[in-house]
């Protein structure tokens, strides 16, 4: 028995350091995959934010220069004093606000209504989807003509009109998922307790149903921020987006502006990224919990 | 106390002359140096550094004229589109348009006449001043002038001083190639000192230089298809026949595609991507010894900031071939930009004159000295300018260069269509550059596509108008040579 217990316990012993090997060396390939990915996704970015802050002397230093020296937020300052950045940021913050609430106001009442009494019958929500599907390349002539015609080129309002178009469908289909996972019961009893159909659906669905509404908002903003080509064509001088003004610098053959180009890009992306950040919480429960049905 | 008064007063009337000779004085000097003061002139540009550019001059037109400038920036990839959607509606929204001149067959009917405002107006836009090429070629609408030049914009060639005259090198080459080292006058002679450059420390380091620059990413610039064209047209090509029969794949189109792709391995990695920035950066950081680009390079290569070559650098006319014992060059005149007045501007005369300034010569010159602008000369007397001449070492050898090279430039098929017609043409031969296809089979191709672009923008007006095209480049001495390819050494 003696004998046996010694023989077995090296192998024993051998076996669990194999494993611990294993288990180290899984971790160590997981964690080493992990950083590769940050370093292929982050790199760039990380890269544009300290050119951003880099003189014009280090765009193309050799060997490169990783971390400038003496960082500096001149190109910030060129960017908002010399091309109109802090316009055009502004432009892009108030259309995308806008366009958000207004996207979130449509949305939440139609999906109410299709999902509670199968409003337009089972045939709305597809076709709302299938409208999202036209690609913007197909719509623009005419809505370039139809928003001339109207007056609406060059105009906040045509702007944020657009936008609240476009995404409600998304927002719509997203919701009327949320709404049908959402127990009908807890609604019911508030109807029971004297409360209106508008009051239960402010006061009872809306504060249960917020991660969903926080994945409609999220989704909404981020694709307005980034939205080019509706706000390239149907834009002017005064309604310029930041995306438009990214564009301004990256397109078209100087390296002389790499400076405010990589500080319009910073710009571009931040504001997005603060809002995903803020709704963060909201937007893992909210993913899951749409996923349900649809 | 009556003196008292007397004085007082006398000092009232005196103050009273004072403030009267002086208040409608000063309105009048300021009406008279500002006479369209509170105007406001809304202009587009396509890049930021072309607004930057205009900000060089803001602050004198504001003090001589009292205009001020709004200017919209809308990126290059969708310029064109979005000022013709704007233009054939009817109307623009901008007073002053920047273009590119290459594209006038679309953009000149919304352009204003500049003549009849030139005598309503007294303007000098100083047109002896500007080389026949652009004047002949390059601003005009149905032979009437409706824009100035703004971005010169054509080709010249720069090297690195260090790999020619060192002594190793210039013996090295004279054992291999039985002739002295000197920066090449043809293209066969730019070839072979890409060759012998390519893989080796020429500069005296242990390092693996480069044989040449070049940029040859088929955008929508059409950046391969420049390179390609001084090539082409040194060995007699032209862009169509009289019939609108594309000649992009006759032998002069071959030959110089052939050529490209031989010595492809002589030139940097990554070159089929290279826009017009990569080679610039190379040339200026001393790793490749020669390169025919844009002009503004020259601002780079002499910023000692950034160039290693700055007073090491030498510049001249981009490489020909060599037909009958005469070397005959023909350096690319790229799009360039150029300004004109919206013919649906509802501010003209004021828009004429914010026209008239910034084409001024000092004006001008301001705008194209400046480094940051990447904007080229295109006065005669930019290139005189004693204060550009001592801008950088060598500055007068870059702009006696440019002026060299003027007689010689040819300009992109200037006909309705013309970014289609070059932007399938510069894949075409990227696709050959990267032995996806032989050179002539990516020129029949393209030759293919051309034909298609003219049967949709239909054959009988793209006749019409080439014909008025080839008409104004044979004045400039620029001609289909069919027997040049063969002859061309």
């Amino acid at each position: 028995m003696r004998a046996v217990a010694t023989a077995t316990a090296p192998a024993f012993t051998r076996r669990l350091a194999r494993s611990r090997v294993r288990r180290w060396a899984g971790s160590g390939l997981t964690y080493l995959g992990l950083a590769a990915a940050l370093v292929f996704f982050l790199g760039p970015f990380f890269w544009i934010v300290t050119t951003s802050l880099k003189g014009n002397e280090d765009f193309f230093s050799f060997p490169p220069r990783w971390i400038p020296l003496e960082p500096s937020l001149a190109h910030y300052e060129r960017l908002f004093t010399k091309a109109s950045g802090l316009r055009y940021f502004g432009n892009s913050l108030l259309v995308s606000t806008l366009s958000m609430f207004a996207a979130l106001v449509v949305s939440l009442p139609t999906a109410y209504s299709i999902a509670r009494w199968r409003f337009g019958g089972g045939a709305l929500s597809t076709v709302l989807l299938v409208l999202r599907m036209l690609p913007a390349i197909a719509l623009i002539i005419p809505v370039y003509l139809m928003y001339r015609a109207f007056g609406l080129t060059n105009s906040y309002l045509g702007l944020i009109l657009l936008y609240t178009v476009v995404y409600i469908p998304f927002a719509v289909w997203l919701l009327v998922g949320f709404l049908r996972d959402f127990p009908v019961e807890i609604e019911e009893a508030a109807l029971i307790d004297g409360c209106t159909r508008l009051k239960a659906l402010i006061r009872v669905v809306v504060p249960i149903i917020a991660p969903g509404l926080a994945v409609v908002a999220l989704f909404a903003f981020i694709a307005t921020w980034n939205e080019f080509l509706f706000a390239v064509v149907l834009t002017g001088i005064e309604t310029k987006t930041m995306m438009v003004l990214v564009t301004s610098f990256t397109s078209g053959g100087t390296d002389m502006f790499y400076g405010e180009a990589s500080a319009s890009v910073v710009l571009g992306v931040l504001p997005a990224f603060a809002v995903a950040f803020a709704l963060q919480r909201y937007l893992v429960k909210g993913l899951a919990l749409g996923g349900t049905k649809g | 106390m009556k003196r008292f008064w007397v004085l007082v007063a006398a000092v009232a009337v005196v103050a009273g002359f004072v403030v009267a000779a002086e208040v409608p004085l000063g309105g009048r000097t300021a009406g008279a140096a500002r006479p369209y003061e509170g105007t406001t002139i809304r202009a587009v540009v396509n890049a930021e550094y072309v607004k930057y550019s205009l900000s060089l001059v803001e602050k004198d037109l504001y003090d001589k004229l009292g205009i001020k400038l709004d200017i919209e920036v809308i990126p290059l990839d969708a310029f064109v589109a979005k000022t013709l959607l704007e233009f054939n509606g009817g109307k623009s929204p901008w007073d002053l348009v920047m273009f590119g001149p290459s594209n006038m067959p679309d953009y000149g009917r919304h352009f204003e006449p500049l003549e009849p405002w030139i005598s309503k107006l007294k303007l000098d836009f100083q047109m002896d001043d500007i080389p026949d090429v652009y004047k002949k070629l390059m601003l005009r609408h149905n032979q009437k002038i409706v824009s100035m030049p703004y971005d010169g914009d054509i080709h010249i060639m720069f090297w690195n001083k260090v790999a020619f005259e060192r002594p190793e090198n210039k013996k090295k080459f004279k054992a291999k190639y039985g002739r002295d080292l000197a920066p090449p006058q043809t293209f066969k002679q730019w070839d072979e000192l890409a060759e012998f450059f390519n893989g080796w420390g020429w500069d005296g380091s242990d390092k693996k230089l480069f044989g040449a620059g070049a940029s040859y990413k088929p955008s929508s610039s059409g950046y391969s298809y420049h390179w390609w064209r001084a090539r082409f047209f040194a060995y007699g090509g032209m862009y169509f026949d009289q019939n609108m029969k594309p000649l992009i794949n006759g032998p002069a189109a071959v030959r110089a595609l052939e050529e490209m792709v031989r010595t492809m391995p002589y030139y940097p990695p990554g070159v089929l991507l290279f826009e017009s920035e990569e080679p610039k950066t190379l040339l200026i950081k001393g790793e490749v010894p020669m390169l025919y680009s844009w002009t503004s390079t020259g601002k780079r290569v002499g910023n000692p900031s950034e160039s290693v070559i700055a007073g090491k650098a030498g510049f001249g006319i981009v490489p020909g071939a060599e037909i009958d014992g005469k070397v005959i060059h023909r350096p690319a005149l790229t799009p360039g930009r150029a300004m004109a007045v919206s013919i649906y501007s509802q501010k003209k005369e004021a828009t004429m004159k914010v026209l008239e300034f910034i084409s001024l010569p000092e004006q001008s010159l301001k705008i194209v000295m400046d480094p940051k602008t990447i904007m080229d000369p295109w006065r005669i007397s930019h290139l005189r300018a004693d204060k550009f001449r001592k801008a950088f070492p060598g500055a007068g050898e870059y702009l006696d260069a440019i002026e060299k090279s003027f007689p010689y430039v040819v300009p992109d098929p200037v006909i309705p269509g013309a970014n289609e017609y070059q932007r399938k043409l510069s894949f075409e031969i990227t696709e050959a550059l990267a032995k996806r296809k032989s050179p002539k089979d990516a020129l029949d191709s393209a030759a293919v596509e051309w034909e298609k672009i003219t049967d949709r923008r239909g054959r009988e007006k793209q006749r019409g108008m080439w014909g008025e095209k080839l008409h104004e480049m044979k004045q400039v001495g620029i001609e289909y040579q069919p027997d040049w390819a063969a002859k061309a050494k």
